[in-house]
């Protein structure tokens, strides 16, 4: 295959725009024939930090922790079905421990040509720059980026895509 | 969800009146009430006093952080209030509290519970901002530190 994107890597976060963003990452991956990886991080950073600042306890560490892996398996699920509903066949990957790093670093393992993201809401302050764990993605990855926007026009074109 | 998305003038208490544990966090639930945020004021209050029973949410510094999973909320939902005078909230380092951020999270959204939570952990670390926060005279001077828009 040729072109200049041959392999996509969706970050999938549990949010409406991530979910946004699958539908378009499909579409991409559809018309250009690229690989489409989906990955999934579960902040498990945040979660020693919380019980480091005691804001947690150890029995709510583990269940946050089983909370957030049930997350994965659903969104990484829904992934799947996005894709599978249009032929394209995604590669499914849950990671755990800091979000941008590991975005990053699969970034690097797949030599992705590109990441998509969800919309970042349009009300930041200057911490989120520093610390939003997508934005430092943004800045880290080797590849480029393509943030999703606009959810109708995007759920227009998955639905007039061919099944 | 970003913490600065929840943040808003209407769920901020400046300064607080109640003197206790319990009272304080029946006040942060009545600015959730009252903003419309919150309808089942007792499963709330007892979900957070259940997680309270299990450790205390007083932190050190000034700083509590009371939180709950619940269904009596959809969304991520957030009240601060200030007491410059401190309440006294069983503390780890035994001192009164003055900065109190009471969360309440759907049992399916984990997630944003937990970055929210995390960057209250990590704004409560500069001693400066807090003190910052609690010289605040109006929830609109907190709303505007935390946002700290530019």
């Amino acid at each position: 295959m040729e072109g200049p994107i041959r392999k996509i890597l969706l970050y999938v976060d549990g949010t409406e725009e991530a979910i946004t963003a699958a539908q378009y990452a499909v579409c991409l991956a559809k018309s250009t024939g690229a690989d489409l990886h989906a990955l999934y991080v579960i902040n498990t950073r945040a979660l020693n930090d919380l019980v480091k600042a005691r804001i947690f306890l150890d029995s709510e560490e583990e269940e946050y922790h089983h909370d957030l892996e049930s997350d994965a398996e659903r969104y990484l699920k829904h992934v799947d079905k996005l894709s599978s509903r249009k032929g394209v066949t995604a590669t499914l990957e849950k990671r755990s421990g800091t979000v941008h790093q590991e975005i990053k670093k699969y970034a690097e393992e797949i030599d992705a040509d590109v990441l998509l993201i969800g919309e970042l809401s349009h009300v930041r302050s200057r911490r989120d720059e520093f610390y939003h764990e997508t934005e430092r993605a943004m800045r880290l990855v080797h590849c480029s980026v393509l943030m999703v926007k606009d959810e109708e026009r995007v759920w227009d074109l998955y639905d007039a895509l061919p099944e | 969800m970003a913490l600065v998305d929840l943040v808003k003038p209407e769920i901020i208490k400046v300064p607080l009146d109640s003197k206790s544990k319990q009272a304080v966090i029946r006040e942060l639930l009545q600015v959730l009430v009252d903003a419309e945020k919150l309808n089942d004021f007792d499963a709330a209050y007892d979900a957070l006093l259940a997680r309270e029973a299990k450790g205390s949410t007083g932190l050190e510094a000034g700083i509590a952080v009371p939180h709950a999973k619940t269904d009596t909320v959809s969304t991520l939902t957030l009240a601060i209030g200030i007491a410059p005078e401190g309440i006294d909230f069983r503390a780890l380092d035994g001192n009164p509290s003055n900065l109190f951020f009471l969360m309440l999270a759907p049992p399916n959204q984990s997630g944003p519970h937990i970055e929210a939570l995390s960057e209250i952990a990590r704004i409560t670390q500069s001693k400066t901002f807090c003190k910052m926060l609690l010289r605040a005279q109006s929830p609109e001077e907190v709303a505007e530190l935390l946002t700290e828009e530019d």
